[in-house]
C-alpha cells in the first residue's frame, strides 16, 4: 500500500527586493508600479519533486543546506501550499519539523506538553495519562512546574521530542530530530524511534547524518537544487551526497 | 497538474481538546506576573466607567438611567474592541504552533476572543444581577434577547477578526488602523452621550455601524424591559451574517498563502 505519494510539486516563493510590509509601504510603492513589479525576483525552491513511500518503510531524504528539506516537509505537511503537484497521504501526519517545536516560554512544562499534544492531534484524556510518561522520557519530572523560559535549549528539546514521539499517528516525519540532547537522550530517541518503526509506522526523515540514513533508512533520496538527483538505498544515498559535498569544497 | 493537498485521515476527537487548551493557555498567559492577574480585566471597564460617569453624568443629569446605559455601552464596546484587537494579532501571536504542525488556524483566530468573552460575560452578569435587584425584575425573555444579542456581536467580531487577522500578516500596520477606527468608533456609538440627543435623521448611520445596534438593542431590553422588533432582530442578524461570510471569504482566499509570510 502507498503511504504517501508525492508528484511533480513545485513550489517557489516571491522574495521582495524591496521591503514592504505596512499599508504606507505598499502605498508609496504603487506610485512606483514598475519598479514595484521589477523589485521582486522568484526564488524557486522545488522543481518538480516526485517520489513515493510505502507503508511502513523508513525513507531518508539528504540534500544540502537550501537544497529544498524543509519546504517539502513543510508541503507534505500540509503548512505550506506547492505552488503545482499533488500531495497524497493516505495516513494522518506527525511532523516534527525544526528544532523549535513550538513552546509558549511563560508556561511551564506540564502546560506546554497539553498546549503542544493537542496542537499535535492527542485528546486531553490521553494527555492526562502520558504525561507522567513524557516527562519521564524527558527525564524532566522534577521541572515540570518550571517555566520553559528557563529550561536550557536543550531541555526544551528533549520535551518537545517526548511529546512529538508520543503522538505519532500514521506517517512521522522527521526533521534533523536526532541532532538534539546528549548521547543518553540520544540513545533514547533511537530505541523509541526502533518502537515506532517495529509498530509498522511509515517514516520520512531529513538527516545530514550518514550513520542515521545507513542504519534506519530503507531507501533514501538526494535532493540537489529542489529537484531529486537520486534515488536508492540508504549507503547508495549517503556516498553520492558525501560526493556532492567533496565536490563542492574541491570546486 | 492542479496543486492539492489530500489528507483527510486525521479525525476530529482532538479539536474540543484544542479549543479548550487554547483558551485556558490565552487566559494563563494574559495576566501572568501580575500582581492583580485577572482583576485587571475587570478594573479596565469599570475605571473607565467611573471617570466617564463622574465627567458626563453631570452633563446628562436628566436622564435617570444614565448610568445603567453607560455601563452596558462601555463593557459591550470593551469586548468589541478588545477582541478584535486580539483577534487581528492572534495568528502572528501562535507564530510558534503554526509554522511548526498543520491544524485548523481558524481555531485560533475563534478562541482570540475568548478572554473578552469572559470578562463581558461577569460584567454582564454583574449588570442584570443589579437591574434584578435594584431596578426591576427581567424576564426569561428580556435575559434570552440579551444573550443572542451578545452572540450576534460574536459573529461580528469573529467575522472581523478572521479577515483581520490573514490581513495583518500582508500589511504590518493594519492593527494601528483598527485601533484609530477603534478610537474613532467610540465616539461615534452612543456609549457617552444618549441617542436621543443626535437628530433623528442621522440615527440610520450610527446602526449602520453594528455596534450601536447591539448596544442600543441590549440598553432597551435591560434597562426600558422594551423588545425591538422582529423586522429590527431580522437586519441585525442579517448585517451580522454579512460581516461573518465576508470574513470567511476573505480568510479562506488569503490564509492559505498569508501563513506562509509567519
Amino acid at each position: 500500500m502507498v503511504a504517501l505519494n508525492i508528484q511533480e510539486i513545485h513550489k517557489s516563493f516571491s522574495i521582495p527586493t524591496v521591503k514592504l510590509d505596512t499599508v504606507r509601504e505598499h502605498i508609496l510603492n504603487s506610485f512606483k508600479m514598475g519598479k514595484y513589479l521589477r523589485n521582486r525576483r522568484e526564488l524557486r525552491v522545488l522543481s518538480g519533486v516526485s517520489f513515493s513511500v510505502k507503508a511502513g518503510e523508513t525513507i531518508g531524504i539528504m540534500g544540502r543546506n537550501g537544497s529544498g528539506k524543509s519546504t517539502l516537509l513543510k508541503i507534505i505537511s500540509g503548512i505550506y501550499q506547492p505552488d503545482r503537484g499533488a500531495v497524497q497521504c493516505a495516513l494522518p501526519i506527525t511532523p516534527i519539523l525544526g528544532l523549535g517545536v513550538g513552546w509558549n516560554p511563560e508556561l511551564d512544562a506540564i502546560d506546554n506538553i497539553y498546549l503542544l499534544g493537542t496542537v499535535m492531534g492527542l485528546t486531553l484524556r490521553e494527555l492526562k495519562t502520558a504525561k507522567d510518561e513524557i516527562l519521564e522520557f524527558a527525564g524532566l519530572q522534577e521541572f515540570s512546574r518550571l517555566e520553559l523560559k528557563h529550561y536550557s535549549s536543550g531541555m526544551a528539546m528533549r520535551l518537545a521530542y517526548s511529546v512529538a514521539f508520543r503522538a505519532v499517528r500514521g506517517l512521522l516525519i522527521l526533521d534533523e530530530v536526532f541532532a538534539v540532547g546528549d548521547r543518553e537522550f540520544q540513545e533514547r530517541c533511537y530505541k523509541r524511534y526502533e518502537e515506532i518503526r517495529q509498530a509498522g509506522h511509515t517514516v520520512l526523515m531529513v538527516s545530514h547524518g550518514p550513520a542515521e540514513v545507513e542504519r534506519f533508512c530503507d531507501r533514501a533520496i538526494l535532493l540537489e537544487g529542489g529537484k531529486v538527483v537520486q534515488e536508492g538505498s540508504g549507503q547508495e544515498i549517503v556516498r553520492a551526497y558525501v560526493q556532492l559535498l567533496t565536490s563542492e569544497k574541491a570546486s | 497538474m492542479e496543486n492539492r493537498f489530500i489528507n483527510n485521515h486525521r479525525n476530529g476527537a482532538y479539536l474540543p481538546g484544542l479549543i479548550w487548551t487554547l483558551i485556558r493557555t490565552d487566559f494563563k498567559t494574559r495576566y501572568h506576573g501580575t500582581l492583580g492577574g485577572y482583576l485587571w480585566a475587570l478594573v479596565k471597564p469599570l475605571f473607565m466607567f467611573a471617570v466617564l460617569y463622574t465627567v458626563f453624568s453631570v452633563i446628562f443629569s436628566m436622564d435617570p438611567n444614565y448610568n445603567l446605559n453607560l455601563l452596558i455601552g462601555l463593557f459591550l464596546w470593551d469586548f468589541f474592541s478588545e477582541a478584535t484587537k486580539t483577534g487581528f494579532l492572534s495568528l502572528q501571536a501562535k507564530t510558534f504552533l503554526l509554522t511548526k504542525t498543520n491544524f485548523p488556524a481558524w481555531i485560533v483566530v475563534l478562541t482570540s476572543a475568548s478572554n473578552a468573552l469572559i470578562t463581558m460575560s461577569i460584567l454582564g452578569l454583574a449588570v442584570c444581577a443589579y437591574i434584578s435587584i435594584f431596578r426591576r425584575s427581567l424576564s426569561l425573555l428580556e435575559i434570552s434577547c440579551f444573550g443572542l444579542y451578545i452572540f450576534i456581536f460574536l459573529i461580528i467580531i469573529i467575522g472581523i477578526s478572521l479577515a483581520g487577522s490573514v490581513l495583518f500578516l500582508r500589511y504590518r500596520d493594519i492593527n494601528q488602523i483598527w485601533e484609530l477606527l477603534m478610537q474613532a468608533g467610540f465616539f461615534f456609538t452612543p456609549i457617552v452621550y444618549p441617542l436621543d440627543i443626535v437628530p433623528h435623521k442621522f440615527h440610520f448611520y450610527l446602526y449602520a455601524w453594528l455596534p450601536t445596534a447591539v448596544i442600543q438593542f441590549s440598553r432597551s431590553v435591560l434597562v426600558k424591559g422594551e423588545i425591538p422588533t422582529i423586522t429590527a432582530h431580522l437586519m441585525l442578524l442579517g448585517s451580522a451574517s454579512v460581516v461573518l461570510f465576508a470574513g470567511v471569504a476573505l480568510y479562506c482566499r488569503l490564509a492559505l498563502r498569508s501563513l506562509e509570510r509567519l
